[in-house]
């Protein structure tokens, strides 16, 4: 007999304790990981894309959610309630950059294609443009466009071409160098034509701020936490008795709080380990299920950000193992102080 | 009296809940020599329990001694006081009190592994300790495969599973049948008869009346 024996032993034993226990965090860590996993790819569309737009910031819509947030990204069309005096003090702030932008959608060939009404001088020096083919804006009102590169591809688009935007057509200035984010299928509009087309005159749907770092959210933690702090104080105090055998047969203090440590950390690695692979495979085998829209397929990324990162395997059982040896630091520190005639006197 | 292998001197144990106080023990001094077959009997909660923690090292006194082997334990840190339980004293149980999770071989070697006794001796060990008390062929049955007499014989093992000198028991036969606890006694007499020293907790005369010693315990005092 050895104590990692005992240990194993004791949790095996009590199997339906053991199951929901196992569930417990078992859950807690799979919701973790599949949201780390669609998070990060998330997290990495946000930062790319977001690095592709040059911005740090967003001003959105008052009263716009998280969604319409993302829809910037994707290109979605968001309600356009911010006016350009709103614009012009936001500009005014000293240690930023804003770049305004009315996001809408056309149609070419049946199929939808964003189009974007910008400044263009600020933003070609916000993002760095370089053109691939023709030639950029040369007045802030100019009639015409400049097309992403893939878009220029997908439509058979180059210099002289023409498209027809909600009726109008406007002759194609240029087509942009492949970025690898968002603006390759992208069609730009000076913002004046823009906000003409399509009926939003002195209006944009967002702002592009450069400034500092996105921050995280860390809320799942203590979650967790909290539930295998819970499950683990259960465990110790239905134990008085077994706890008070062991003092009788010589058990130190030192030997108590091992057991539990051991037993915590026990629970946090074996639910580590199936959350992990429960996680990943309901962001593997779910996502595809997931009804296919402009959140889904950018959550899902563009092929470049992998669900199944092995940082985040490791993380997440290292995370849930660090859990469950720090919620079950206090039930064994009260196991190992129990006094053994309380302990073999509990009924 | 310094021959004894258990001694108290003056012993009190007196616990405080709230503003009441209940003296639990009023100052014991009693000898118990080596070897010897005694008896601990008196009613429920005059305190006899407590006697049997403040000598097995489970408890310490509140005033007075506490003397094992010569050695006083009532001043023992707690990592002491547990390395005495493990070397020097076997404790048996009414409700016998097994792990349930481990198999009777596994009950037995629980207390050499806490002893520091290596692994690959602890099952030899236990199986010797199991044919003792006559369930060798029990060694792989869990707690709840085995009635209450086996449990109680699987719990004898485990106490002399370090080869302490001193067997300590609290009501070993209360919760058997009269043919349990005849098989009980028989194996509690061929261990006086191989020289431990044996303590019974109990109510039952027909124990008391097979003892050396008998220590009447009324009132938290020790009747002469």
């Amino acid at each position: 007999m050895t104590l990692a024996k005992l240990v194993v032993k004791n949790i095996t034993r009590r199997r339906g304790r053991f199951v929901f226990t196992l569930l417990g965090i078992t859950i807690g860590i799979a919701s973790f990981v599949t949201f780390l996993s669609l998070g990060g790819n998330l997290k990495n569309e946000i930062h790319r894309e977001s690095a592709a737009l040059g911005a740090n910031l967003i001003v959105t819509p008052k009263g716009s959610c998280a969604y319409e947030q993302v829809s910037i990204l994707t290109g979605e069309q968001l309600p356009t309630t911010i006016t350009m005096d709103e614009v012009a003090k936001i500009c005014a702030i000293k240690g930023l950059t804003a770049v305004p932008f009315l996001t809408e959608k056309t149609a070419i060939s049946n199929k939808p294609v964003a189009v974007n009404g910008i400044l263009p001088a600020e933003m070609k020096a916000f993002k760095g443009w370089e053109m691939d083919k023709g030639a950029y804006f040369s007045a802030h009102n100019e009639p015409g466009a400049v097309v992403g590169a893939v878009a220029a591809r997908q439509f058979k688009l180059q210099p002289g071409s023409f498209i027809t935007v909600r009726g109008e057509q406007l002759p194609v200035k240029g087509v942009l160098k492949e970025s690898g984010g968002r603006d390759d299928i992208t069609i730009f509009l000076s913002l004046p034509v823009a906000q003409r087309l399509f009926k939003a005159v002195d209006r944009v749907s967002y702002v592009a701020i450069k400034v500092d770092d996105l921050t995280l959210i860390d809320s799942y933690i203590l979650k967790i936490k909290e539930a295998v702090s819970l499950a683990m104080m259960a465990a110790t105090y239905e134990r008085k008795r077994e706890i008070g055998i062991l003092q009788a047969l010589g058990a130190k203090q030192g030997t108590i709080f091992t057991i539990f440590m051991l037993e915590s950390g026990f629970y946090g690695l074996i639910g580590g380990v199936s959350g992990v692979l429960g996680g990943l495979f309901c962001s593997v085998v779910a996502a595809p299920y997931i009804s296919q829209n402009a959140f889904t397929s950018f959550v899902k990324g563009s092929g470049t950000g992998s669900m199944l990162d092995p940082g985040i395997i490791v993380g997440s059982i290292a995370f849930s193992t660090a859990v469950a040896i720090l919620a079950g630091l206090y039930p064994a520190w009260r196991a190992a102080r129990l006094s053994p005639v309380e302990a073999i006197s509990y009924e | 009296m310094n021959d004894m292998i258990i001694r108290t001197e003056n012993a009190a144990k007196s616990y405080t809940t709230g503003t009441v106080t209940t003296h639990a023990l009023r100052g014991v001094t009693l000898g118990i020599p080596p070897g010897s077959f005694t008896c601990i009997v008196g009613p429920s909660g005059h305190g006899k329990s407590t006697l049997m923690h403040l000598i097995g090292g489970l408890d310490r006194p509140s005033e007075g001694s506490v003397f094992l082997d010569g050695c006083e334990i009532s001043t023992l840190d707690n990592s002491n006081m547990a390395k005495l339980r493990a070397q020097k004293i076997g404790f048996v149980f009414q409700f016998f009190n097994l792990l349930q999770s481990l198999t009777a071989a596994e009950n037995v070697e629980i207390a050499m592994m806490l002893a520091g006794i290596p692994e690959k001796e602890q099952a030899s060990r236990a199986l010797k300790l199991l044919a003792l008390v006559g369930l060798a062929e029990k060694a792989d049955a869990k707690p709840s495969q085995l009635s209450g007499g086996q449990q109680q014989r699987v719990a004898i093992a485990r106490a002399l599973a370090n080869d302490p000198a001193i067997l300590l028991m609290d009501e070993p036969t209360g919760n058997l049948d009269s043919a349990a606890e005849g098989e009980i006694l028989a194996i509690l007499r061929s261990l006086h008869a191989v020289g431990k020293t044996i303590v019974i907790v109990t109510h039952n005369d027909e124990i008391a009346k097979t003892a050396e010693n008998i220590i009447r315990v009324m009132d938290g005092r020790v009747l002469p």
